[in-house]
């Protein structure tokens, strides 16, 4: 909830990813958390299109790692919206949700807290990418799309979607692995979507994995980090992570900062057996991302720095706390002067 | 008038008359407008729609029942004086209204769900250029026209102007109106008991206090004039219509007495009080007035569309009545005192004993196989959740009335989180048989409240 006077708040974000099908979407999460609490972003909607309860389960506890646990104004800004979670398509029940989920601390309860017991506990994913969108400033949301594009193309097929979408949302930023995985919502959104387009092929983010050594060093000030432990759940240590997903998040917040080269405007399509390919065309819809071998390891360095960033409480906005007034003595009582 | 001719087969029209010197009174459902050939069939009355809304949000640690799916269990605090009519009601949880959020408006809430709750859109925030969306009751009562004398009635419990700013820069257009004719023209609720009474069977004409005054002292009952039209009527029908016109004839009747006893008790109050003529002091009594009327409309198919603001929204009317002489907003801004949130839960519980009652007498009135709480279907809710906080999710909702042997009742549904409100009322007008493609923020239909 903004209020005039308030200032024009960082760009929201709305991450939709198949959360569960690769550890590089619970390190983007992690970047996306990172920022926020750099006050670049604000996390503005989670949505999945895994319909797996545990991803829900899994993104929630994420969110709730860095805003609950910290500081209740933080919460307050940042838990506004449920994760929404889609109820089609194949469930993935990976390790890297299951893991993190599964551990309890001595007393039975979750090392990772979350609020999801059931579907009823998580919203239509596209209400909440329409709600998100509709409390966000003019051109001052992105959608990063970081899987299949399920939940996209759904929202998009509300009526009165589009109009948002074009006032709304600077871009949406979409990765190419796993567009596959849905081909007609990806065709749909490709075809339809009414503003600019970034794409992140796999090539663009294939020499900047996301490195295991980060994972032994960098969070050492956390005794329990629901990515970390996802990502060791995820492979047995040591394996170097994909970042189709960090690239997308980190371009779509820090787009003006040069960490990545961006194509011609052109036209995306996909393939009846879910090949994409790039046609430069004159005023296009769509761009791709490329890397830039003189950004590597500017890039890795921003990868690790803020997938390990500690969660940073956030100064509350509005009713700040009361100062404590020292009570005066009541004056003694004088006799008027005559 | 019309009569029937049950012998030959012919049925008496449902839209029949009782018609005398300026005044026309409509009848209720009989047997005698069952075609005769139909009369073995099921019988039922046509599906009426109502949305009643009271202000400033419920405590809903007191109205949300614990358990989902049948109501089996005592029904919370706040519901108790539902309890005998707990397989009448469906209790509906998680629904949302995001229109009503700041969206970027800032303060305001008040104004903004109110004016969002049936139009299901953002109002604009202003006291001038007031602008929000046609509310749904609208959108069915313009369809629905040509079938009923009135196309919707609107009616409330208390006198607010329409005009100025009400919340933060919202117009008193938004907090005091639930009717919406067009995206810029509210509809008024009446709260004059006299006035609605006159526009339900005085031909619509309604008297100012002045002329009322002056035809007082020549006051006979509405049905001295139609006496010789319902002697005729009356020797046409069978022994239970012939029942159940007496029963209704009496109602109105007893309406009229009920009239003239507030009319009476207005006499003796300081005339310095904000308080249009004939409005019982008493809110209970005041409630009782107008929901028998609307029970009469209702049975009488004058009809089938209604909104009753309770009270407007954001309003800091005291409940001495209930020994709680605070102002209702601010007890709900309470920050968890609670003795506040006591006082809060008890001015809930009031509303909901008033609506008992009318559930009440809904139900004791027959209507074909069923009776009129059956053919209904009453939304009872508010635009807030949490009054304190401001909240638009998980709003306090519930319908009374099976919608015409559609609703399962005597359940809690619990729906995702974020369900827009909108689409409980795309369902309902579907019900209406005014089926649309979209409205305000729906996604789609609500799914399992049907007998299926």
């Amino acid at each position: 909830m903004q209020f005039p006077g308030a200032g024009k708040p960082p760009v929201g974000v709305i991450f939709d990813a198949d959360t569960g099908a690769g550890i590089d979407q619970a390190l983007a999460l992690a970047l996306l958390y990172g920022l926020d609490g750099k006050n670049e972003c604000r996390v503005a909607a989670l949505t999945s299109s895994n319909p797996a309860l545990e991803s829900a389960q899994y993104m929630d506890a994420v969110g709730r790692f860095y805003a609950g646990a910290v500081s209740a104004a933080f919460a307050a800004v940042g838990r506004q919206l449920p994760v929404a979670l889609a109820t089609e398509g194949p469930a993935i029940k990976s390790p890297m949700l299951l893991g993190p989920l599964s551990l309890k601390k001595p007393d039975g309860t979750l090392v990772h807290f979350h609020n999801v017991q059931r579907m009823l506990d998580t919203a239509e994913p596209r209400a909440v990418i329409r709600n998100a969108l509709t409390a966000q400033f003019d051109e001052n949301a992105v959608i990063v799309c970081a899987g299949r594009a399920t939940n996209i193309a759904a929202a998009l097929a509300l009526p009165g979607f589009k109009p948002w979408a074009a006032q709304k949302v600077r871009q949406l930023v979409m990765t190419e692995h796993g567009l596959a995985t849905d081909i007609p919502a990806a065709r749909a959104v490709l075809a339809t979507w009414p503003g600019p387009v970034v794409i992140v092929p796999d090539a663009a983010s294939a020499s900047t994995p996301y490195p295991a050594a980060s994972i032994e060093k960098d969070f050492a000030w956390s005794t329990a980090h629901p990515v970390v432990d996802a990502y060791r759940a995820y492979k047995p240590m040591p394996y170097d992570a994909p970042s189709w997903s960090l690239a997308a998040v980190l371009y779509a917040v820090r787009a003006k900062e040069g960490y990545f080269k961006l194509s011609e405007p052109g036209t995306a399509s996909l393939s009846a057996d879910g090949k994409l390919t790039f046609a430069a065309t004159a005023n296009g819809p769509h761009r791709q991302l490329l890397a830039d071998a003189s950004q590597q390891a500017r890039v890795l360095e921003a990868y690790t720095t803020l997938v390990s960033a500690k969660p940073v409480p956030r100064a509350p906005r509005f009713r700040p706390p009361a100062q404590k007034v020292e009570e005066k003595k009541a004056e003694p009582v004088r006799p008027a002067t005559p | 008038m019309t009569t029937g001719k049950l012998l030959t087969g012919k049925s008496l029209p449902r839209r029949t008359l009782l018609r005398g010197m300026g005044a026309a009174v409509a009848l209720p459902f009989l047997d005698a407008m069952t075609p005769a050939m139909a009369a073995t069939s099921k019988a039922t009355g046509p599906v009426r729609m109502a949305f009643v809304y009271v202000p400033n949000g419920i405590d809903m640690r007191n109205w949300t029942p614990q358990e989902e799916g049948p109501l089996t269990a005592e029904l919370p605090r706040i519901l108790k004086p539902l309890e005998p009519f707990k397989q009448d009601i469906t209790v509906l949880s998680n629904l949302t209204h995001n229109n009503g959020r700041a969206l970027l408006d800032g303060a305001g809430d008040h104004g903004r769900c109110c004016g969002a709750y049936l139009t299901g859109v953002q109002p604009r925030k202003s006291y001038v250029d007031i602008k929000a969306g046609i509310s749904c009751d609208q959108i069915v009562a313009n369809q629905l026209a040509s079938k009923t004398r009135f196309p919707s009635l609107e009616v409330g419990l208390e006198d607010a102007r329409q005009a100025g700013d009400c919340d933060s820069g919202y117009s008193c257009a938004y907090t005091n109106n639930l009717a919406w004719r067009s995206e810029t023209q509210p509809l008024p609720p009446v709260l004059d008991p006299r006035a609605l009474f006159e526009r339900l069977f005085g031909k619509g004409a309604e008297l100012s206090p002045e002329a009322r005054v002056r035809e007082g002292k020549f006051r006979r009952s509405i049905l001295d004039f139609v006496t010789g039209d319902t002697k005729k009527l009356q020797s046409t029908l069978g022994p239970t219509d012939q029942r159940k016109l007496d029963e209704y004839l009496s109602s109105i009747r007893e309406i009229e007495r009920q009239l003239e006893r507030a009319e009476k008790d207005n006499a003796q109050i300081n005339p310095g009080m904000p308080k249009p003529y004939g409005v019982p002091a008493d809110f209970a009594e005041h409630f009782k007035l107008m929901t028998d009327m609307i029970t009469v409309a209702f049975q009488s198919d004058m009809t089938r569309v209604l909104t009753f603001l309770v009270t407007r929204e954001g309003t800091s009317r005291a409940y001495r009545e209930i020994g709680i002489p605070d102002g209702h907003h601010p007890l709900t801004h309470h920050m968890n005192n609670p003795a506040m949130i006591e006082k809060v839960t008890q001015i809930n519980t009031y509303h909901v004993q008033q609506f008992a009652g009318w559930m009440e007498k809904l139900k004791s009135i027959k209507e074909g196989d069923g009776n009129l709480l059956d053919n209904s279907m009453i939304v009872y809710g508010a635009g807030l959740s949490d009054g304190n906080r401001h909240t638009h999710e998980d709003l306090p909702t519930l319908i009374a009335g099976r919608g015409g042997n559609y609703i399962k009742s005597g359940r809690r549904i619990v729906y995702r989180r974020e369900t827009p409100m909108s689409n409980m009322f795309m369902t309902m007008m579907d019900r209406m048989g005014v089926p649309v493609e979209h409205f305000g923020d729906a996604t789609g239909p609500l799914p399992g409240l049907d007998l299926a």
